[in-house]
């Protein structure tokens, strides 16, 4: 019954969806209150649907449903309960169950918060919403349905693919997706704007919180991803440019852009027509990466789906909302009214080239992601663009906007001063100057351009100190007014100097773990030591261990730096039964910022085992950074302004009389 | 600055920014991307010793062999042709015999194939998509591929290859 | 019946959802508008001014910019009066009633599966003693072994059983776990080889010969060992030897073994002669002991058979061996030479024959 339930649940969602894709528009056009309010009732009920019908697919793999095909194929009755649970989004089907119920989600917070919105924007924005949703419920019921039943079920299933049985996967699909889902209500609104054919610095306003929640999970789902795959995978890497990365890094960047750009449309009335392309195009990119990781066009090591229905479903759904979207675009763009003047040196200046550079940095992206693609196609040969490509075209584009990112903040809204800004931040180049001497004094071996980039990022994370200095008059004024300054400094500028430090101290991250990484590759008897980096790494011996479905070969080693014992770091390699293969389970050490990294191979038939033993110095760091911005986001979210009006709906109305 | 002026700079700096990437990119294409081939592939064209490429095919069954420090050799077929591969270091998780593999690397003069990356692929099931195509396309492909052995199965490659380009 | 019951409420809560704000009349809703907006931004330029975060100068720009907006605003916010427009509504309403139902039943009846009751862990493990499958019983031998791995009895049952499923990968997997934990047997070793063989689709593999042979290391005559064996010879195409080891077997055979029907249709199978013509030694010496003419015509009708066989299938690397010996027997060299050229050219697309190929040459004395 639970079973049946969810999937009517689901079918459910889908009417609704299909009646608030229509209904609201009708009231909009009619300027009928009640028709419009359609819009809000059934988004918050398609959200409790497609809730129940989350819940109840959680349930059948939490008791071990086997009549349900998805449960059969993806869990087995051993697993322990958190695989079980997380389990229901490591496959297709499941996954993109969670997809649509984070877009109810979305859509049932514009729902419930979206008070201070006039009712026919609202009522544009559900609807488009509901497009979304009405497309992919029947992508999901017709071609990926997750509560299909086998008549005689099997008594034991199938399990999930080993390598996904880990706590990244409870939390990395759903933080992405809660990123990739998020930008569909900006796509939302720039479709509902173009539709009533009015957009303004309000708009901007109000789509920003939506904005923000969007880009604080996809920086949090992206880091998280690296960093499984880092522990998870064994061999220490943490970014591939493999497609499926790329197709979470495109939205990201774009997402980056248009917040940036919304910013201006905010405060200054200008970019409109630009925000607009920008938020139809960040969705799109959130599309495109669904399609290209759920039809498993790519190779590559996340495309755990593979069927060409599917593919085709999605491409479709692909072409109508990406060309509908744009056609509506070319179409009303020219009716738009253009805003505020602003010079070239300016902050809206600096935040155009900020835009210019991501986004030309997300082409660069799109394009080493689809070339190959398209040569296969058209050419008829294959071949993959790696990270060569991407370090000779991304990373320049990416070092002049690190660049420019300390000027940005400091430069004022319509003309700016680069002369005097140039002054101000003498102190952060200074900074960073001094580190590029200290780090090429001090380092041997290595590219002779890290100490450049760690140099940059200095005077990245200087530069948005410096910012913040100057906004509170630190060392100008005297200590309390700085204090009182920085108390009444609006967050969402404190989110923006974290955000910005974050950007510095990834990239003093990368650049350390990618130059002074070293490697200790070697087959190693009970009692071997190896020498990594200044630690001992003893290993002490071979163990088997039983886990619950699976066996557990744990190498035991015992690290000491400089004759201290620092702790025993236990790899091991599992092996699961059920499906006949194995993972690693690399042993980490956190030292500072840097880790030692072990991870195992093959046992030989002596009792010797070939080891991997990696030193990454300040190797957290690449993690750190986006933590940083992703709380420079909340910072800047939980800022009064965002929230206008709407948690005291009552204050609005009466502010709204004496307009009317 | 007139509005038009103003236009302008930014039209200018635009076009800048999207030259200096497309000159990034051409750049790039040149020499950092990597070529795909089949062991039948590499003994039709003649790849040059030294020239980087990711070599895809199944793990031909009973080649594998461990020398000392952890150097391995292996062959990698396709149905049509096989390739020895020589690597130093770890092999993934699930690499097998008779199953999929992608390794990237160079020919040396021996005709050898010295592997600096084998890549693992995630699934049990899931064959390298570069692998599956090319050897759909040459008609060896079946799903039980690794279970059956080279003999009995006509080969369905009727090209002519020379024999000096097939290995040794 | 509750299922249609629990169905029924979902969708008459479904249409609640649609019908209640239908039926709420009147502005009952707070609405937001762009003019908040602006005077939200005017006081906070009246705080920043105040906390010393601008300048006067500035914040009186900001003032006059953000005033403009919000005059241009409040001007287009809608000055007609809502509308409320019954027959869309009646629509609506008739939408969500009719329509909703249908779309939904439409959709979930081809999909769902109403009947079927649910299947959870627990009331599968009340259930079992009834109704119990052999695969079901193989899956609690297995979760027994995910525990107790090294339970080799268990090993022992599970493994035949897997084989007879037809699940080779794991039965070998199985045998192999049998051997390490109840030690050495031929049975066990010959039964291993033939899970291999068996998973190679009826190829005894390399792998599976190795099985067989330390079968017979531990038992000479182990009759499986030396059954597979047999197969592998002729699969390699050493019929002969097959028929001699076979031969072998039956000789050593109890007169009611179970399995001497199947060795003895092997061993007609090669040595009846099949319908490939079988060029092997043997047949070639034995028509040594015919008179010359006879010899000659039977012995270039199978060359020429096998000849004509290879020109249209050339890919036979044994075939060609055989041919390129056969004109050697006949003293034909030219012809041996001739044949070793076809030979090199029909299989040059494929390395690993083409290698076999130059191995067998060599060996007859036919070198480059």
């Amino acid at each position: 019954m639970i079973a049946e339930t969810g999937h009517y649940a689901l079918v459910l969602a889908l009417g609704l969806a299909l009646i608030q894709s229509i209904v609201p528009l009708i009231g909009a056009r009619l300027r009928d209150d009640a028709l419009m309010n359609v819009a809000r009732s059934t988004a918050l009920a398609q959200l409790l649907f497609v809730g129940a019908s989350f819940i109840a697919l959680v349930t059948l793999h939490v008791v071990s449903d086997f009549s349900v095909a998805n449960v059969y194929e993806n869990s087995h009755s051993m697993k322990p309960l958190l695989y079980k649970i997380t389990g229901v989004w490591g496959n297709h089907e499941g996954s993109m169950l969670l997809w649509v119920s984070i877009l109810a989600l979305f859509g049932g917070l514009v729902a419930a918060l979206g008070n201070n919105l006039p009712l026919s924007l609202r009522a544009h924005v559900l609807a488009v919403q509901a497009w979304i949703a009405s497309a992919f419920y029947l992508f999901i019921l017709v071609t990926s349905n997750p509560f299909l039943r086998i008549a005689n079920p099997p008594i034991e299933g199938r399990d999930l693919n080993p390598v996904l049985q880990d706590i990244g996967l409870a939390v990395h699909p759903p933080m992405l997706y809660l990123g990739y889902v998020g930008f569909s209500i900006s796509f939302s609104f720039a479709i509902a704007a173009l539709m009533e054919g009015r957009i303004d610095a309000a708009w901007a306003r109000w789509v920003r919180p939506w904005t923000l929640v969007a880009w604080i999970f996809l920086t949090l789902g992206i880091a998280m991803g690296s960093y499984w795959a880092y522990y998870e995978l064994g061999w220490g890497g943490w970014w591939f440019w493999d497609p499926v990365e790329n197709a979470s890094l495109m939205p990201w960047l774009a997402g980056t852009a248009l917040l940036h750009s919304a910013l201006v449309m905010e405060k200054r009335n200008a970019l409109k027509v630009w925000t607009i392309l920008l938020s139809i195009l960040t969705f799109s990119l959130s599309l495109l990466g669904t399609f290209l990781v759920r039809s498993g066009v790519i190779t590559s090591v996340h495309a755990f789906a593979t069927d060409p229905t599917r593919g085709v479903f999605i491409l479709l759904i692909l072409c109508l909302f990406i060309g509908g979207s744009l056609s509506l675009f070319a179409g009303r763009a020219g009716s738009l009214k253009q805003g505020g003047l602003f010079a070239p040196i300016s902050r809206e200046g600096a935040l155009v080239l900020n835009n210019l550079l991501l986004t030309v940095a997300c082409a660069v992206v799109l394009f080493g992601t689809l070339y190959p693609l398209a040569m296969e196609l058209l050419a008829d040969f294959k071949m993959s663009v790696g990270a060569p490509f991407y370090n000779l075209t991304f990373a320049p584009l990416f070092t002049l906007l690190l660049l420019a990112v300390p000027f940005g903040p400091m430069l004022a809204w319509k003309r700016g001063d680069l002369l005097g800004v140039t002054q101000r931040l003498l102190a952060a180049g200074v900074a960073g100057l001094v580190v590029i001497a200290i780090v090429w004094a001090w380092t041997r071996g290595g590219s002779a351009l890290a100490p450049l980039a760690i140099g940059l990022g200095v005077f990245v994370i200087a530069g948005a100190m410096t910012d913040l200095a100057e906004r509170t008059g630190l060392f100008r004024l005297p200590f309390a007014t700085t204090l009182h300054r920085a108390r009444g400094l609006p967050r969402s500028a404190w989110g923006s100097v974290f955000a910005h430090a974050g950007l510095g101290v990834a990239l003093i991250g990368i650049v350390c773990e990618t130059t002074w990484n070293s490697e200790y590759i070697a087959t190693m008897k009970q009692n071997d030591v190896a020498h990594v980096a200044g630690y001992d790494v003893k290993l002490d011996g071979l163990f088997q261990r039983q886990g619950p479905n699976f066996r557990e070969m744990i190498a035991e080693f015992n690290v000491s730096h400089e004759g201290e014992t620092l702790s025993v770091m236990t790899p091991s390699k599992r092996s699961f039964t059920t499906r006949g293969s194995s993972t690693t389970e690399a042993a980490l050490l956190t030292r500072g910022a840097s880790q030692l990294y072990i991870s195992l191979g093959d046992a030989t038939a002596e009792g010797a085992i070939a080891v991997r033993i990696y030193h990454k110095p300040l190797v957290l760091l690449i993690w750190w950074g986006p933590v940083l911005m992703a709380f420079g986001g909340m910072l800047s979210l939980s800022d009064r302004r965002l929230r206008v009006g709407a948690p005291k709906p009552a204050r609005a109305k009466q502010r709204l009389q004496p307009a009317e | 600055m007139t509005r038009k002026q103003r236009r302008m700079t930014i039209i200018g700096g635009s076009l800048a920014v999207l030259a200096l990437a497309a000159a990034l990119v051409l750049n790039a294409l040149r020499d950092s991307i990597v070529f795909f081939s089949t062991p039948t592939m590499v003994a039709e064209k003649h790849v040059a010793p030294g020239k980087r490429f990711r070599l895809g095919g199944l793990v031909q069954p009973g080649s594998l062999q461990r020398g000392d420090n952890l150097a391995v050799t292996f062959e990698v077929a396709d149905g049509g042709a096989k390739l020895p591969v020589a690597y130093k270091g770890i092999l993934p998780d699930l690499f097998r015999e008779g199953q999929g593999v992608v390794a990237e690397g160079v020919l040396d003069a021996n005709g050898v194939f010295k592997a600096d990356t084998v890549l693992a692929k995630h699934d049990e099931t899931y064959m390298p998509k570069d692998v599956a195509d090319a050897l759909k396309k040459q008609g060896h492909w079946k799903d039980d591929y690794g279970k059956v052995s080279d003999r009995g199965k006509p080969a369905a490659t009727t090209a002519q290859g020379n024999p000096q380009g097939a290995v040794q | 019946m509750t299922l249609w019951f629990v169905f029924a409420l979902m969708t008459v809560a479904a249409i609640l959802a649609v019908l209640l704000p239908l039926g709420r009349s009147g502005r009952a809703q707070n609405q937001g508008s762009e003019v908040a907006v602006y005077k939200d931004q005017l006081t906070e330029i009246e705080r920043d001014l105040a906390a010393g975060l601008i300048a006067a100068p500035e914040a009186e720009a900001a003032r006059v910019e953000i005033s403009r907006r919000l005059l241009a605003a409040a001007d287009s916010e809608p000055a007609a009066a809502p509308k409320s427009s019954l027959k869309w509504r009646r629509a609506a309403a008739v939408l969500a009633l009719v329509g909703l139902p249908l779309v939904t039943i439409g959709v979930y009846m081809p999909l769902g599966s109403p009947r079927l009751e649910d299947f959870p862990l627990a009331q599968r493990a009340r259930g079992s003693g009834s109704g119990m499958t052999l695969e079901n019983l193989v899956v609690q031998v297995e979760q027994h072994l995910e525990k107790n791995p090294t339970d080799g009895r268990g090993w022992n049952v599970l493994a035949p059983v897997l084989q007879r499923l037809g699940r080779f990968d794991e039965a070998v997997r199985a045998y192999r776990n049998s051997l390490t934990y109840n030690g050495e047997s031929a049975e066990r070793r010959s039964d291993l080889g033939e899970a291999v063989s068996a998973a190679a689709g009826g190829v005894v593999t390399a792998e599976a010969k190795i099985e067989f042979e330390r079968a017979r290391a531990i038992n000479a005559d182990d009759p499986k060992a030396n059954y597979f064996l047999g197969l592998a010879a002729e699969q390699d195409g050493h019929k002969d030897e097959a028929a001699n080891i076979w031969r072998a077997l039956l000789a050593k055979a109890p007169a009611d073994a179970p399995w001497r029907p199947l060795v003895q249709s092997s061993l007609a199978r090669v040595g009846g002669g099949g319908t490939v013509p079988a060029l092997s030694d043997e047949t070639i010496a034995a028509s040594k002991d015919m008179n010359e003419g006879d010899r000659n015509a039977m012995v270039r009708g199978m060359v020429e058979r096998l000849a004509t066989r290879l020109k249209q299938n050339g890919d036979d690397v044994e075939g060609w061996l055989r041919l390129v010996r056969a004109y050697l027997v006949m003293g034909d060299r030219d012809k041996a030479v001739g044949a070793s050229a076809d030979a090199r050219q029909a299989v040059a697309s494929d390395a690993a024959r083409l290698r076999q190929l130059n191995e067998g040459l060599k060996t007859l004395g036919l070198d480059g």
